[in-house]
């Protein structure tokens, strides 16, 4: 009898089942890859703000420290966003009146708050303290980058789990003096890892990785 | 509200779940943009609901178009914005709370409480420890009236013969000149109804308000106060006052149908100085003796040493011949006793048959203890005992010679205390011969909790104008003319005193959500001062008692403390009046003597609901789903009958029947009740509501039908006939009996003296195969619950749920086993079940060191910890379940539906920031409340500093009265918690399973009269 | 062509008969045992109506599956204490079944049992089909299946790994292999007879399905060689497999320290019961199969005597596991042990299950001491469905009386199903028959090839008179 399928169809067959075994194999890879990429992390990811707040101008510029605005940074959990009547002293001089601050003035008339968009977000079973971590010496450019280059503030780490634990589990890694605490691009005259040694000593920090240290 | 600001609170708030959820809301819930929209638009979109759409409803519609709605369990991050304030008070830093001092008022005496407070939110009361009628604990009302601050079904307008209408609308139609016209120049048809009251501001208006209407009256009705107790207390000492009693001092303490230690004003500072007294360390320390007379077993019932179940209305009898035999046994002492009332107590103690009862040689026995402990003893009667037994317990008392040691009298804190305006019956009087034209009412529910036999209702109905003040719309509001919304106390301004006459200052913690009123705000209206706010007038009078002199200094002081220290009512030297005395006994004598107690009939007893009150807490989800102390009932109440009289009348458990007395009838179904005295019937108060409130709606029968002026607490002659129907109770606790194990450890003092070491093989380590894990540095955590000091009062269970945001589930899933406690109040029978011995053992996550749970989690989702907690990670949580199946003592909780998408937004609010909201599918147990043991270890941290031995408190152990749980780090040997631990008493349930717990127990230890045979009863 | 063996005048004793007799060349067998597929049967009217009522109640199963993951497993009975029933009860119940196929074929090909020839593929199928339901439930029971992955061990963004102290990842492993091997078993048995099914299909697009299926089998004897090699290889793999598998879900419960779960003999005991409940369930199936096709020439008294005698065996093992858990209860000393075992189960509220389970299991199979009824066809029918049934009650005996009475009498709480759980139970069975009926009626469920070669080694044997 005559042949029920042409040659070529060994050849289709053998390369259908080749292609079945390695996907098989790549996309379990490719997914565990894909979810660390910014693509899932919103790493970089830079929301537009109601006002267009400088940090170069402020931070590089001015020189003004992260806790003049984010003042409850060494005592709560959170940092706090400014409240607008923060702006007020220099800016009643300077810039009140030109449009770029039309939301800040409707805050102030309307008495409601300005609606800024959240960078830097955890899941809500995730409890971070700003306070604990920055009197152990958590420098704010460790977590938030470098925000004295960022003209629109951006999520400078990609805020993972595994993110944390890196830290958690080598906090030598990546401590300074609580003094250098809001110094932009800090780098230790000593090499690192002596340093953070040292200050793990001082500042009395544990390698913290049980789950209700974050979660509760 | 308009629709750009719908937009920005939606925007800002979409997609949230749990704690962000909060985070976001706090920073908006301060802003004025809030208040705002709460109070103007709330009332005005409820007045637009629909036909046919429940309020609750509507509310979660309004939810829903404001976008709050909605645990994301995995959907993309949406975009998330942050409202920061526009000009930050200078006391509120975001995610720290605060605590402000306030107090809870319930007929007329107040409780001093914490409550905590996020960004202007209050979550959590907690109680005052510097306040005497809390020292630190809170009650169950206490602790749950918070969630009926965000209850939706909340009165929200103020309404004129139904149609919405204004306060000030309000103030005009209650302006002297307006009002004049109707009630007469002098206020002949004026009357007041309010709840008794202690508070100094609202008696000063009523003074106001009685010069401007010299011929209107007032009246004082609260559904629970008898008025036994006052008449009693004039008949025996001429005037109304307070019994104070000091429990820490009494060796042996009579409660003849008291259940001080749970339901009587007072009870946490009675509860505490009892426990002082019950909890004993070494075996050579002297414990207390407690002797219980009740029908119904209560809390007090099952601490006893020796307990007797009698009826309610055997109590008199029992009490004189106590009485007359003491006098007999102290003769000597008691000259000054003169023979007419000698004579009147052993006729009282005939005329209830007493030689002839079962109970005879008991009372002979609890006498002689009570005589041999003279000066050291307590007789306590209950407020809803006949007067006479009053009488006869002060009587007691004196003869004792308790009087000026643990006993003494004060002036009453209420006003007008014990006059005859205390009452309804006068009122319905007056209604009824037309002379009432404008009746005003604050507060309470007449309507509703009204004696059958007045008929309050249709009087109500049938006046000229009514204006009623009320949390709810609810019966009452349902037959007045006016109706104006309440402000619940935590937004009120006002001021209230102790039982023991300390005063203290009631502030709120948030704006009136509702555009609520104060009761004095009222009658400032009435006194025709109508701009003056609550805070003012409050402010006005104590300004008034201080002088301007430093009074801000005084205020601070006072809104810091929540009291004005050292302030209690002096003693008042109270001699017993002896010809009213005898006159009384002889009265009670008399009236025995007619037909003696119908035999062989129910008599029927109603009680004050150890959940719902007098029914003003039956919309509280958290109460209704409390399991009751003693029945573990939950969503009902039931006629509650002893074995023997369910027997007898051939009537089982969840069957429906008809109790019925004088022509009124009630359907509830039948519980019977281990312990209850036989031939009597008990139900609860408070529930078959019928008001705008939802969860109340329908949940039980309505007690009050039954209830007459003349027989308020006791119906002698009531029927019970059989419906047959079902009605399944969705009850906690199936099955009673220790079958024998190792659970629940104890023994009498004679035997704990004889061998302390009796708990020995119950407690340290047990063999294993392998190297145990060694937790001795930091801090390391344990709880000891002491059993001879649990009264299973269940004020832990409800802390427990407000500070870990616990679910409530209904009817339906408690009766299929699914309520969600992560502490539960487990109580166990020994004995004959006509007569059993009772013991409660608070049951939560024993924070096993060898967890059985953990192993068998596939995912890590439950873990150790190195300060020795057994770790519950929600987030991780797949949901199998196989750590319950594995967990020994069955602590541990699933979300079977995901519980919390039902809330509506108002109760959202309630909710711990601190803890995260669980969604559906997830395990979940007590965490010995992490959260607040992390967040005080950071503050250490920042404080450089160890933790402080007792820094960080459990809620449960915060709650508790007894202080029965201790908790703390024993790797600190400043601590308490080591001293517990190494108490000889103490020992680990299950111990032979070799889990290790962290909680141990404190094996009971009661202390029987050994001339009653020293058994357990 | 040799003419068939001629029988003996008088039948010998049943151990002695031909697992298969005078059948027809190997032209005319093919024909006959191949018809069905293109001819549906004799009875071809009957598979619409199968296919439908089969089909409606799998359609039940997947809707409440979607309900249960819509509203969360409240729906069902379960509780705290009771927080396992129905659905895991299902699962090892399925589980069970799976067992008999692999035993069949894996095993009896190693110990060169021939009998198994004609019934291997049903009992594989069977197997298949029964773990396609058995995987469904593990994770239809989770309270968040979305999440089932993470009981997968992989380096996940969180860092954190599943916990091999469970028994549960385990379960996933076993279960996930079980299926992979039991399914190539029966795929590569199946590829000669394919082939046969492609050369006798009418029309060329079955002509080509079928070809397609048979993955180019031209019966060279290099395709034969390396055909042995595979399946033996495979029977080796799929052998130990069959004690394993049932041995870890045993884990799943004793590793507890649940009195009625906490016991070392559950390994055996479960791979005994599903053995059990496996033969139960290949009798239920070839009897009627037998009647329907007539292949009482194929599938013969001998086959029917060696399965009984199968479940009096295992009848009699498990009957011994019973005894021992009671005895070890007894004798331990233990009183949370012996609550359960000697109270709480024959006494207590599911008192009614226990008996009737115990007594079904343990005396059913006695009826198996006579061979008459080792061949009544009525008498295995019915022996195997009380056997099939109660086995399911033994697995719900087992996980719930153990967990509505544990430690504490406080936290004791009745279980009660609910129509969700039954409607799962009754679906499964309805996608089980579903697939069963696809595979009777599109795929040659009697092994041909295998049916061939034994006859061809049981006439050599004849002619050369060899044992």
């Amino acid at each position: 009898m005559s042949a029920l399928f042409p040659r070529w169809s060994n050849l289709a067959f053998r390369t259908v089942l080749l292609v079945g075994a390695i996907g098989a194999v790549a996309v379990p890879f490719f997914l565990m890859g894909w979810v660390r990429t910014p693509a899932v992390t919103q790493q970089y990811h830079r929301p537009a703000q109601p006002v267009p707040f400088n940090h170069v101008i402020h931070v590089h510029g001015l020189g003004i420290d992260c806790r003049y605005c984010h003042s409850t940074v060494e005592r709560a959990a959170t940092a706090g966003i400014p409240a607008t009547s923060v702006c007020v002293p220099c800016h009643n001089q300077t810039w009140m009146q030109s449009p770029a601050f039309a939301a800040v003035r409707r805050s102030l008339s309307t008495d409601m708050p300005i609606p800024w968009q959240r960078v830097n977000r955890l899941p809500d079973f995730v409890y971070f303290n700003h306070a604990i971590h920055v009197n152990k010496g958590v420098g704010c450019e460790t977590c938030h980058g470098r925000v004295d280059r960022m003209t629109q503030v951006d999520q400078a780490a990609p805020l993972t789990m595994g993110w944390c634990l890196d830290c958690h589990r080598h906090p030598e890694r990546y401590l300074r003096p609580v003094a250098q605490m809001t110094t932009m691009g800090w780098t230790p005259e000593r090499p690192q890892r002596e340093v953070g040694e040292e200050l793990m000593e001082r500042y009395k920090v544990r390698h913290l990785t049980n789950c209700t240290t974050c979660h509760r | 509200m308009t629709d750009e600001r719908r937009d920005r609170w939606a925007e800002a708030l979409r997609g949230r779940s749990g704690a962000a959820y909060w985070r976001g809301l706090e920073e908006l819930l301060d802003t004025p943009e809030f208040r705002d929209a709460v109070r103007h638009e709330f009332p005005a979109a409820v007045d637009e609901i629909p036909e046919g759409i429940t309020r609750r409803t509507f509310v979660k519609l309004l939810g829903a178009s404001l976008a709050l709605a909605g645990v994301s369990a995995c959907t993309a991050e949406p975009a998330e914005k942050i409202l920061p304030y526009v000009t930050q008070p200078p006391e509120v830093t975001p995610g720290i709370p605060l605590h402000y001092a306030t107090s809870m008022v319930l007929d007329g005496y107040a409780t001093g409480l914490l409550v905590e407070s996020h960004a202007g939110r209050p979550t959590k009361v907690e109680g005052n420890p510097a306040h005497p009628a809390s020292l630190g604990a809170a009650g169950v009302y206490e602790q749950a009236s918070v969630l009926q601050l965000y209850d939706p079904d909340r009165a929200r307008v103020v309404r004129a013969d139904r149609r919405r209408s204004s306060w000030t609308a309000l103030t005009q139609a209650l302006a002297p000149t307006a009002l004049r016209t109707h009630v007469g120049a002098r206020g002949a048809g004026l009357r007041l109804l309010l709840e008794p009251t202690s508070s100094q501001v609202v008696a000063e208006l009523l003074d106001r308000i009685g010069t401007l209407y010299p011929d209107s009256k007032r009246y004082y009705f609260a559904p629970l106060a008898s008025g036994h107790r006052e008449s009693g207390m004039r008949a025996a000492l001429g005037s109304a006052f307070e019994t104070q009693y000091d429990f820490s001092r009494a060796d042996v303490v009579l409660a003849l149908d008291a259940d001080f230690l749970a339901a009587m004003p007072f009870h946490l500072r009675h509860a505490r100085d009892f426990a002082q007294r019950r909890h004993i360390e070494q075996p050579t320390d002297e414990m207390n003796r407690l002797y219980v007379a009740e029908a119904m077993l209560t809390p007090t019932g099952g601490l006893a040493d020796h307990r007797l179940r009698v009826r309610a209305s055997e109590i008199e009898s029992l009490a004189a011949a106590v009485t007359n035999q003491v006098m007999g046994e102290r003769a000597a002492q008691l000259s000054n006793i003169p023979g007419s009332a000698r004579r009147a107590v052993a006729h009282l103690r005939d005329a209830g048959g007493a030689a002839q009862s079962p109970w005879a040689p008991w009372a002979q026995a609890v006498a002689h203890d009570l005589a041999e402990h003279a000066g050291r003893s307590i007789v306590i009667a209950g407020p809803q005992q006949s007067a006479a037994v009053h009488v006869v317990v002060h009587l007691l008392n004196a003869a004792l010679g308790n009087v000026g040691q643990t006993v003494w009298y004060t002036e009453s804190p209420i006003v007008e205390a014990g006059e005859a305006n205390h009452a309804l019956a006068p009122l319905a009087e007056e209604m009824r011969a037309g002379q009432v034209d404008t009746l005003v009412i604050l507060g309470g529910n007449p309507a509703y909790t009204a004696p059958a036999d007045l008929d309050f209702a249709r009087l109500l109905r049938a006046l000229p104008r009514s204006v009623y003040l009320g949390l709810y719309e609810n019966e009452t509001a349902a037959l007045t003319h006016w109706f104006i919304p309440a402000a619940h106390y935590l937004e009120s301004w006002g001021d209230a005193r102790a039982y023991d006459g300390t005063p203290s200052i009631i502030q709120p913690l948030i704006a009136p959500m509702y555009d609520g009123k104060t009761g004095s705000e009222l009658l400032a209206a009435l006194a025709g001062e109508d701009d003056a706010s609550a805070h003012s007038l409050v402010q006005g009078s104590w300004r008034g008692r201080v002088g301007s002199a430093n009074f801000d200094a005084f205020w601070t002081d006072v809104l810091h403390r929540g009291l004005v220290p050292r302030s209690a009512a002096p003693r008042t030297q109270a001699s017993l009046r002896w010809r009213t005395l005898v006159r009384a006994l002889e009265q009670a004598a008399n009236a025995r003597r007619a037909p003696a107690a119908s035999r062989g009939r129910l008599e029927l007893a109603f009680r004050q609901d150890p959940k719902v009150y007098d029914g003003r807490f039956a919309n509280v989800a958290w109460l209704q789903e409390l399991p009751a102390p003693v029945t573990k009932l939950t969503w009902d109440n039931a006629a509650m009958l002893s074995p023997a009289t369910a027997a007898r009348l051939a009537v089982a458990n969840e069957e429906m029947v008809e109790l019925g007395a004088e022509g009124r009838v009630l359907r509830v179904p039948v519980l019977i009740v281990p312990g209850h005295a036989d031939d009597a019937v008990t139900v609860s108060l408070g529930y078959g509501r019928a008001g705008a409130e939802e969860i109340a709606r329908g949940v039980g029968g309505n007690a009050y039908r039954l209830r007459t002026t003349a027989a308020p607490y006791l119906v002698p002659g009531a029927t019970l006939t059989r419906r047959n129907v079902g009605h399944p109770l969705a009850i906690t606790q199936m099955h009673s009996a220790l079958h024998g194990r190792a659970i629940v450890l104890q023994a009498t003092l004679e035997a704990f003296r004889r061998n302390p070491r009796f708990t020995q093989d119950h407690k340290g380590r047990v063999l294993t195969l392998y190297q145990p894990f060694q937790y001795r540095t930091g801090d390391q955590w344990a709880m000891t619950i002491d059993l001879s000091t649990c009264t299973g009062c269940s004020a832990c269970v409800v802390a427990c749920q407000a500070e870990n945001n616990i679910p409530v589930v209904g009817k339906a899933d408690v009766l299929k086993g699914r309520e969600m406690h992560w502490i539960r109040i487990d109580r166990y029978y020994s004995g004959t079940p006509d007569d059993p011995a009772v013991v409660m053992q608070p049951m939560l996550c024993q924070q096993c060191e060898k967890a059985p749970c953990e192993y068998v989690c596939p995912v890590n989702a439950t873990v150790h910890s190195p300060d020795g907690l057994n770790e519950m990670i929600y987030n991780r949580c797949v949901g199998t379940r196989f750590c319950s199946n594995n967990c020994p003592y069955k602590v541990r909780r699933f979300n079977w539906f995901d519980y919390n998408a039902e809330i509506t937004e108002t109760e959202k609010m309630v909710k711990n920031p601190d803890v995260t909201v669980r969604g559906r599918g997830v395990m979940e147990k007590c965490t010995f409340c992490v959260q607040r043991i992390r967040r005080h270890q950071i503050q250490a941290e920042l404080e450089e500093r160890p933790l402080r031995p007792g820094e960080v408190k459990t809620a449960c152990q915060q709650a508790c009265p007894t202080q029965a749980i201790v908790f703390g780090s024993y790797t600190d040997p400043e601590d308490g918690i080591v001293r517990e631990l190494a108490q000889a008493r103490s020992y680990a349930v299950l111990h032979e399973l070799g889990t290790q717990p962290r909680v141990n127990y404190l094996a009971r230890i009661t202390n029987p009269n050994p001339a009653m045979g020293g058994g357990e009863r | 062509m040799a003419s068939p063996a001629p029988l003996p005048s008088e039948a010998p004793p049943l151990h002695e008969r031909l697992v298969i007799r005078n059948l027809p060349d190997n032209a005319a067998l093919t024909q006959q045992l191949l018809s069905p597929i293109w001819r549906g049967g004799s009875r071809w009217w009957l598979w619409p109506l199968l296919f439908c009522s089969s089909g409606l109640l799998a359609l039940l199963f997947f809707v409440l599956i979607f309900y249960t993951f819509a509203e969360g497993i409240g729906v069902w009975g379960n509780n705290i204490p009771v927080a396992w029933a129905y659905a895991i009860t299902d699962f090892v119940w399925w589980i069970g079944i799976g067992h008999a196929g692999t035993f069949i074929s894996a095993f009896l090909i190693l110990l060169n049992q021939k009998w198994r020839a004609s019934i291997n593929r049903i009992a594989e199928a069977m197997t298949l089909f029964a773990l396609v339901n058995a995987m469904i439930f593990p994770v239809l029971h989770l309270g968040r299946p979305w999440f089932f992955y993470w009981l997968i061990p992989y380096p996940s963004a969180m860092r954190v790994w599943p916990n091999f102290r469970s028994a549960l990842p385990w379960d996933v492993a076993a279960i996930s292999t079980y299926f992979t091997v039991s399914l190539l078993f029966w795929y590569v048995g199946l590829i000669p007879d394919l082939a046969a099914v492609r050369d006798s299909a009418p029309g060329a697009i079955r002509k080509r399905i079928y070809g397609l299926l048979a993955l180019g089998w031209r019966g060279a004897s290099r395709h034969w060689q390396r055909y042995r090699i595979a399946y033996i290889i495979l029977a080796g793999l799929a052998t130990p497999l069959v004690i394993s598998v049932h041995s870890i879900v045993s884990l799943d419960f004793s590793i507890a320290q649940l009195p009625g779960w906490h016991s070392t003999i559950f390994p055996p005991y479960f791979v005994v019961g599903a053995i059990y409940s496996g033969f139960a369930m290949v009798l239920m199936l070839i009897l009627p199969i037998r009647s329907a096709f007539g292949l009482h020439d194929v599938i013969t008294e001998r086959h029917l005597d060696v399965l009984g005698k199968m479940l009096l065996v295992m009848g009699m093992l498990l009957a011994y596991s019973y005894v021992c858990e009671a005895f070890t209860a007894y004798y331990s000393g233990n009183q949370f042990e012996q609550y359960t075992y000697l109270f709480a189960r024959p006494m207590g509220p599911y008192a009614w299950v226990y008996w009737s389970m115990t007594l079904c299991n343990v005396l059913t199979p006695q009826i198996f001491w006579w061979s008459y009824l080792r061949t009544n066809v009525v008498a295995l029918f019915c022996a195997s469905v009380v056997i099939f049934v109660a086995m399911w009650a033994e697995r719900f005996m087992l996980i719930v009386t153990s967990l509505n009475r544990d430690f504490l009498p406080s936290s004791w709480h009745f279980y009660a199903p609910t129509w969700v759980d039954w409607g799962i139970l009754i679906g499964s069975l309805g996608l089980f028959c579903f697939l069963f009926f696809a595979f009777l009626r599109w795929a040659p469920f009697i092994p041909l090839s295998e049916l061939k070669r034994t006859r061809f080694e049981l006439r050599r044997e004849a002619e050369h008179g060899l044992p």
